[in-house]
């Protein structure tokens, strides 16, 4: 038990921190039911962490499949045509449910910790799991208030009621995953109800979604809150290994109105609720490591008709829906509902009924596959948990938490536009990467810069200035920056230069005492040197050099030519191609000035030609 | 524990019913809820109940027989076999009754000094009725459930089975603690509500305690499976009260002909849910076969026939005949006709009692906290119009049969109807459904001398010679429930 003792410590420090009335006895839970667990051989090996493929090379090596398969099949004009013309004729309706982890320390119902902490073995299989966790007889659900923190947020920043009293209903399915036999959900009262999410263009629906509009809304029915399901394994022809450490885990699910009309909407709201989610700080992993899953309804109607008269959700006169289930990433929303909406309609024009189903869809399929049908639908049998006592929420609560919410994506991105200069589609691609951690990058760059170079003469100035240099830091962090670390392909994380450096590299061209090539030199450099070590005990000079340092070591100030100089170099250059020069002076070539300038700059000494001065010079010797 | 060697309990014997979590001490008990689906399951943890006995010098006797999950009003239901009562009739043992029979007979012959068993609907008053012992229930939310297994846990109580009523008291002094690990324990602030927390503390208490008790007799309980000797216990007990001075009071409790109906639905589709947990996975014995690969591929399809398999060998045939009926009552079509008509009457049921007693029920005068839905009062029930009781009418205690009958033997059980033997549960039923402190003391019945653990030598023992008699008070008059029974335990 001692060694159990010390494994645990880390983690009821932690969790000291977020709940003062923890006790011991609790914390060591876990550990007791790791032991019953591996008694019971339910210990797995540590799974292998499942590989994550990055979106962008997601995206890229399926539009990669496609153009082959095209290439293939040579007529996907034809196909495009037929479709497109079969959706004059029939409307589409979405509703989506989203499944997205919290941002929490500990589990729903059970003070286990919900995440690996430092120096604590618990990554491995069945070690992060209290009594209740595992279902074992005799144990109850504790609500850990703590866990709630998030899905307010989450309610809050999708414009939610938040409920006054809520309540906790069991949802009962047979299923290895399932360890109570029920999953802890709120069918019947869920904590927040009828919010709403407003996208636009930039958030990627269609124009003919927009349909002249500015942006759209689509309605949340409401938000739950509710357990994950154990991981299983299949090794083996007959053997499943369960890990229990997600067991328990608290998850909201998100459930909007059948308001979208499109596959491409459908994605950019998933793709939306999660940069929401994201944004402010309710959920942490993404859809792409599994952190968040959806189920989407489909159904067709003819436009103009009221379909089959189902309603769902309020929302009357449409066509018998499907669902299906369980995609986990934006291309998979998008690609499976288009898959879903032209079966349907291929069904109903050849004069056939849509059934009301359960289908799955797999990556790279072209088909959703029917999983069970209505009579094989389960009854899950919703009862309301005797055990938990109704989930109260105060107003107050909900008031302190709306006065301290994160700034919302929307509202970054409308700051970093207007406030900072950028375009919009660069204050989204800024915000959306590396978790804000490059807006904030980019936002003290810009503060520091400005406050170098600002005149600050007056208000109207000191805003064009700000988004001049606004402007200017948001193309070399985005483009030149993301460009260094695209080719070495590193992360963020491991970005090492700093903002600073960075400022003082963009101070030096903005004050034309270095040229923009040399400026992309000394970042390259200091992107590939090691960062400098943190402490004040070790002064980074030792090790890292300044921006100045590598300016004077390579040489790189700007010493500007005298406009004799200048003649001189490009007198030189002319002389030696004369047929270019007769190209511009006879031909009237007047691009092939630019291949001058580009020699001047090359056969120049390094930083000393602007090209701007160069262009006027070559120019002027031109016409005369 | 350093209070073990001096606590109130030292050296005392208990006996813990066997759906009561034992824990990993020595000597390590196995845990199963007399089921094959637990069958020398251990739990790695002791209830707190339990601890709190143990940490007060109690010495853990062994654990007891029941019916399986505590389904079953004659503790025949088990996997280890019948519990048999001591008493006999014309040579035939009598029922125990259920489903805490192990306990009770532990207590009866002496085996230990007290027993803890578990009430749902009656599962340890009505087995004290049939083995002439005392058995208490409290209010719903002061002894912990932490480590004792689910059967209905929106009734399921922890209840004491003691030779009288004194020791019983002792044990509840003991137990009557809040434990964080069980959510539906009350907590301190409530529990400072509680006439039964700190008599000291309210002046009106004391002059309760003084004064004479005002005894509702309700009439709705004189059924007509109401046996003649039990029936005479009753009054003849109540007649003696009256006698002493307390004042016997006529009262409605109108819902009580639904209740018994209600509790069969509500306790078995709670059951249901409580017990989908034991599929083999995590505890208790494996198949003796391993699953095949097509059948774990059918499980994976939804068509479960690992789980099925194991739960069809490890359950008995009570607990799977009320598992089907609460699944039944919780499946879609079913819901609205039974579960949530059964919630109605629930509320019904504590609203008769809230009527005739004196004192307010603590859990409504606060912020109403109950899941079970109110019903709207164009399906209020007709009887619900009738006048108020005034309060002149309103009483302290409520004074009942425990069970219809005197115990039935054994054989007789068995040729019962499965449904016939629900209706043990009558008299007991009610203040399940409203979480109510009752204890059933024994009484003699007439003519008859009780015979007991003294009696007669070798074997020699005969008819039970008693009846339990049930009183009953408000929400967390605790205190006024052991007073009374120990005042009827006083009139033998």
């Amino acid at each position: 038990m001692h060694s159990s003792t010390l494994r645990t410590a880390p983690i009821h420090l932690t969790r000291t921190l977020q709940h003062p009335s923890f006790t011991t006895a609790r914390s060591l839970r876990p550990c007791i039911v790791a032991k019953w667990l591996q008694s019971r051989r339910l210990t797995t090996a540590s799974p292998r962490t499942q590989e994550v493929i990055p979106l962008r090379k997601h995206l890229k090596d399926e539009a990669k499949r496609k153009k082959a398969e095209v290439k293939r099949d040579g007529n996907v004009l034809s196909t495009k045509q037929t479709s497109d013309s079969r959706l004059d004729k029939w409307e589409l309706t979405v509703g989506i449910e989203i499944h997205a982890e919290l941002n929490t320390a500990c589990k729903l119902f059970s003070s286990a910790p919900a995440e690996v902490s430092v120096g604590d073995d618990g990554g491995s299989a069945n070690s992060r799991v209290a009594a209740f966790d595992a279902a074992l007889p005799g144990t109850q659900p504790q609500f850990q208030i703590a866990t709630l923190l998030p899905a307010l947020r989450a309610a809050i920043a999708l414009e939610c009621e938040v409920q006054r009293k809520s309540g906790w209903d069991r949802k009962h399915y047979f299923h290895w995953d399932q360890p109570n036999g029920y999953q802890i959900t709120q069918y019947y009262r869920p904590f927040a109800k009828d919010g709403s999410l407003t996208l636009g263009a930039f958030d990627g629906v269609p124009a003919e979604d927009l349909n002249g509009a500015e942006s759209i809304t689509i309605g949340i029915k409401q938000i739950q809150m509710e357990q994950d399901t154990a991981k299983t394994m299949n090794v083996g022809s007959s053997t499943y290994h369960v890990d229990l450490n997600r067991a328990g885990m608290p998850l909201i699910e998100v459930i909007t109105l059948p308001h979208i009309h499109s596959p491409q909407t459908a994605a950019a709201v998933v793709r939306k609720i999660q940069a929401v989610l994201k944004g402010v700080d309710a959920c942490v992993t993404g859809m792409e490591l599994g952190g968040l899953r959806a189920d989407v309804n489909v159904s067709v109607r003819q436009r103009g008709t009221s379909g089959t008269g189902s309603s769902y959700s309020g929302v009357s006169g449409l066509g018998q829906r499907t669902e299906i289930k369980n995609l986990s990433s934006f291309k998979a929303v998008e690609d499976a509902i288009v898959a879903e909406r032209d079966r349907q309609i291929s069904v109903l024009e050849a004069g056939g009924v849509i059934e009301g189903e359960t289908r799955g869809w797999t990556l790279g399929a072209t088909e959703t596959t029917r999983l069970r049908g209505k009579e094989g639908e389960v009854d899950y049998r919703y009862m309301p948990d005797a055990d938990l006592p109704p989930l109260v929420i105060g107003s107050d609560l909900v008031k302190h938490l709306k006065t301290t919410m994160p700034m919302l994506p929307d509202a970054v991105e409308q700051d970093l536009e207007e406030w900072h200069g950028l375009s919009r589609k660069d204050a989204k691609t800024l915000n959306e990467q590396d978790n804000g951690d490059r807006v904030e990058f980019f936002e003290r760059t810009a503060s520091f810069l400005l406050a170098e170079v600002g005149t600050f003469k007056s208000e109207v100035s000191t805003g064009k200035e700000r988004r001049k240099t606004g402007k200017l830091v948001g193309n070399w962090v985005l483009h030149e920056l993301g460009g260094l670390l695209a080719t070495h392909q590193r992360s963020w994380d491991d970005v090492r230069v700093t903002a600073d450096e960075l400022k003082d590299i963009l101070v030096c061209l903005h004050k034309n005492q270095i040229t923009a090539r040399a400026a992309k030199q000394i970042l390259a450099e200091l992107v590939q040197r090691q960062p400098a070590p943190k402490g004040p005990y070790w002064p980074s000079m030792d090790t890292r050099p300044s921006v100045e340092q590598l300016i004077d070591a390579g040489n790189l100030r700007l010493r500007p030519l005298s406009e004799h100089e200048y003649e001189k170099l490009a007198k030189q250059i002319m002389d030696a191609s004369p047929e270019m020069v007769k190209a511009v002076r006879e031909k009237g070539q007047k691009g092939k000035v630019m291949w001058f300038v580009g020699q001047m700059v090359r056969q120049g000494e390094e930083g000393t030609v602007e090209p701007e001065k160069a262009k006027v010079v070559i120019e002027r010797l031109m016409d005369g | 524990m350093s209070s073990e060697s001096n606590g109130p309990l030292f050296g005392k014997l208990i006996a813990i019913k066997d759906n009561i979590s034992t824990g990993p001490s020595t000597p390590s008990l196995a845990t199963t809820a007399a089921s094959n689906t637990l069958r020398k399951h251990a739990s790695p943890f002791a209830a707190t109940v339990v601890r709190l006995l143990t940490e007060n010098g109690a010495l853990i006797a062994g654990k007891t027989n029941c019916d399986e999950f505590g389904m079953g009003s004659h503790s025949l239901n088990s996997a280890y076999g019948p519990v048999k009562n001591a008493y006999v009739r014309g040579g035939h043992a009598l029922s125990a009754g259920g489903s805490s029979g192990g306990s009770a007979v532990a207590v009866a012959t002496r085996q230990c000094w007290a027993a803890l068993g578990t009430d749902t609907g009656g599962s340890v008053r009505l087995p004290a009725a049939y083995c002439g012992i005392v058995g208490f229930k409290p209010s719903y939310g002061l002894l912990s459930r932490w480590g004792v297994l689910d059967y209905a846990n929106s009734m399921d109580t922890v209840g004491i089975l003691s030779r009288d009523v004194p020791d019983a008291r002792t044990l509840f002094r003991i137990l009557n603690r809040f434990d964080e690990e069980d959510p539906t324990s009350l907590p301190p602030s409530v529990r400072a509500r509680l006439s039964s927390a700190d008599a000291g503390e309210k002046p009106d208490e004391s002059a309760r305690n003084a004064r004479a008790l005002r005894i509702g007799v309700p009439t709705d309980y004189c059924l007509e499976e109401l046996s003649s000797p039990v029936h005479r216990a009753w009054i003849r007990t109540l007649n003696r009260l009256q006698d002493q001075g307390h004042q016997l009071v006529p009262v409605n409790l109108p819902s009580t002909k639904q209740a018994l109906s209600a509790y069969y639905v509500l306790a078995p589709a709670e059951a249901s849910s409580n017990l989908a947990k034991y599929d083999g996975v995590r505890y208790g014995s494996r198949l003796q076969d391993p699953p095949s690969h097509q059948e774990a591929e059918a499980d994976k399809s939804g068509k479960s026939v690992l789980f099925s398999r194991y739960r069809g060998e490890g359950f008995g045939d009570e607990v799977k005949r009320r598992i089907l009926l609460g699944a039944f009552a919780l499946s879609a079509a079913a819901m609205d006709n039974y579960f949530i008509q059964a919630q109605k009457i629930r509320r019904l049921v504590q609203d008769d009692f809230d009527r005739v007693f004196a004192s307010p029920n603590p859990l409504h005068t606060a912020s109403s906290s109950s899941s079970s839905p109110k019903p709207s009062s164009a399906q209020k029930p007709a009887h619900e119009a009738s006048p108020p009781q005034s309060t002149r009418s309103k009483v302290d205690l409520l004074i009942t049969p425990t069970a219809p009958t005197l115990p039935p033997t054994i054989d007789d059980v068995r040729q019962q109807d499965p449904l016939a033997t629900y209706t043990n549960d009558a008299f007991t039923v009610p203040a399940s459904l409203a979480g109510l402190p009752s204890i059933s003391v024994p009484v003699q019945t007439a003519g008859r001398p009780r015979s007991g653990a003294a009696a007669d030598g070798d074997g020699g023992w005969g008819d039970v010679g008693c009846a339990g008699v049930q009183v009953i008070g408000q929400f967390g008059d605790d205190d006024i429930v052991l007073r009374m029974g120990e005042i009827v335990e006083g009139l033998r």
